[in-house]
């Protein structure tokens, strides 16, 4: 405990004493250093990849129920493995009247019906983003047109008004 | 919520029911007669009917989750990737059209603003000469 109290963190980089002249000269200083491009790093023990794409369920050793393909019918895909998992489930109630030794294949069935699912709402959220985008847009799209909307009318009433202003110091000067 | 949180919440609330279901089933189950040498294991009747009606209205509640579920999946408003694209595409360009256009109209404003910021200096500078100094 005396340890924890009296450890300190660790003292903070160095490279602040290369700034010492930026404000007079901010060429003199190092560039931060560039971002990092297609590469691995570590993080907290763990690496990760600048590749931010959902691993298949072979990368994670899962077994894929539903079909391959570049298309694949989302809704149809959840109705069947929710069938699919019902029927699971009411067969593990009977392997548990019946032979209950025998419940850890149907358990593992439906936990592998369970990883699917998720698999499958999770490769749905790149669709999601891409219909975020598209209301995103489609909101800014109609707040520029009511912004020129907005300019247009402003302009037509301030032309008004100094015609209306001309008019009158005519008919004064008149 | 999104619906894809809420099937994600249905999903965990379906493995939540059933794992309930058979929590409850197996813990309050009566002793089962294993070999016909033993005597039959005595059990209470009153709990069986306990037992009945708490199955039933756990396995009503699975398969109305499941049902849920499926309502939710059929709510999904999905298109294809190309059509996603397409329109993406299109509301760019319209974004970036109208996004010049905004600023013609804004410089003109502009111009206009400065040209009567002039005339009304012009105008309260002659009001200040024709005036005569009391």
């Amino acid at each position: 405990m005396a340890m924890a109290t009296s450890s300190s963190y660790p003292p903070p980089p160095p490279y602040y004493r290369l700034y010492k002249d930026y404000l007079e000269d901010p060429k003199s200083a190092p560039e931060p250093p560039p971002p990092i491009h297609d590469a691995t790093y570590p993080l907290f023990g763990a690496t990760y990849t600048t590749d931010v794409v959902l691993p298949s369920l072979e990368d994670q050793g899962v077994r894929q129920l539903y079909p391959k393909g570049p298309n694949i019918d989302f809704k149809k895909e959840l109705q069947s493995l929710n069938r699919e998992l019902q029927l699971h489930i009411l067969e593990l109630a009977d392997v548990l009247v019946e032979r209950p030794s025998q419940y850890a294949r149907r358990v593992e069935d439906i936990s592998l019906i369970f990883k699917n699912l998720h698999h499958l709402l999770n490769s749905l959220r790149p669709h999601q983003a891409r219909a975020t985008l598209i209301h995103i847009l489609e909101c800014q799209i109609q707040r520029r047109k009511q912004a020129i909307e907005d300019i247009k009318r402003r302009r037509e009433e301030a032309q008004r008004l100094l015609k209306e202003s001309l008019q009158t110091l005519d008919g004064h000067q008149a | 919520m999104d619906i894809i949180s809420q099937l994600q919440e249905q999903v965990n609330t379906i493995a939540l029911l059933a794992l309930n279901t058979f929590g409850t089933l197996q813990r309050d189950a009566p002793p089962v007669r294993l070999s016909p040498n033993y005597p039959e294991p005595t059990s209470k009747p009153s709990q069986e009917t306990i037992n009945g009606e708490h199955a039933k209205t756990t396995s009503a509640n699975l398969v109305q989750a499941a049902k849920t579920f499926d309502a939710l999946v059929a709510a999904l408003p999905l298109s294809g990737e190309d059509e996603q694209l397409k329109r993406i595409a299109e509301l760019q360009a319209e974004n970036e059209a109208i996004g010049l256009e905004l600023e013609k109209q804004l410089q003109a404003a502009e111009q206009e603003l400065k040209q009567v910021q002039e005339m009304f200096n012009e105008a309260a500078d002659n009001c200040l000469n024709l005036k005569r100094p009391d």
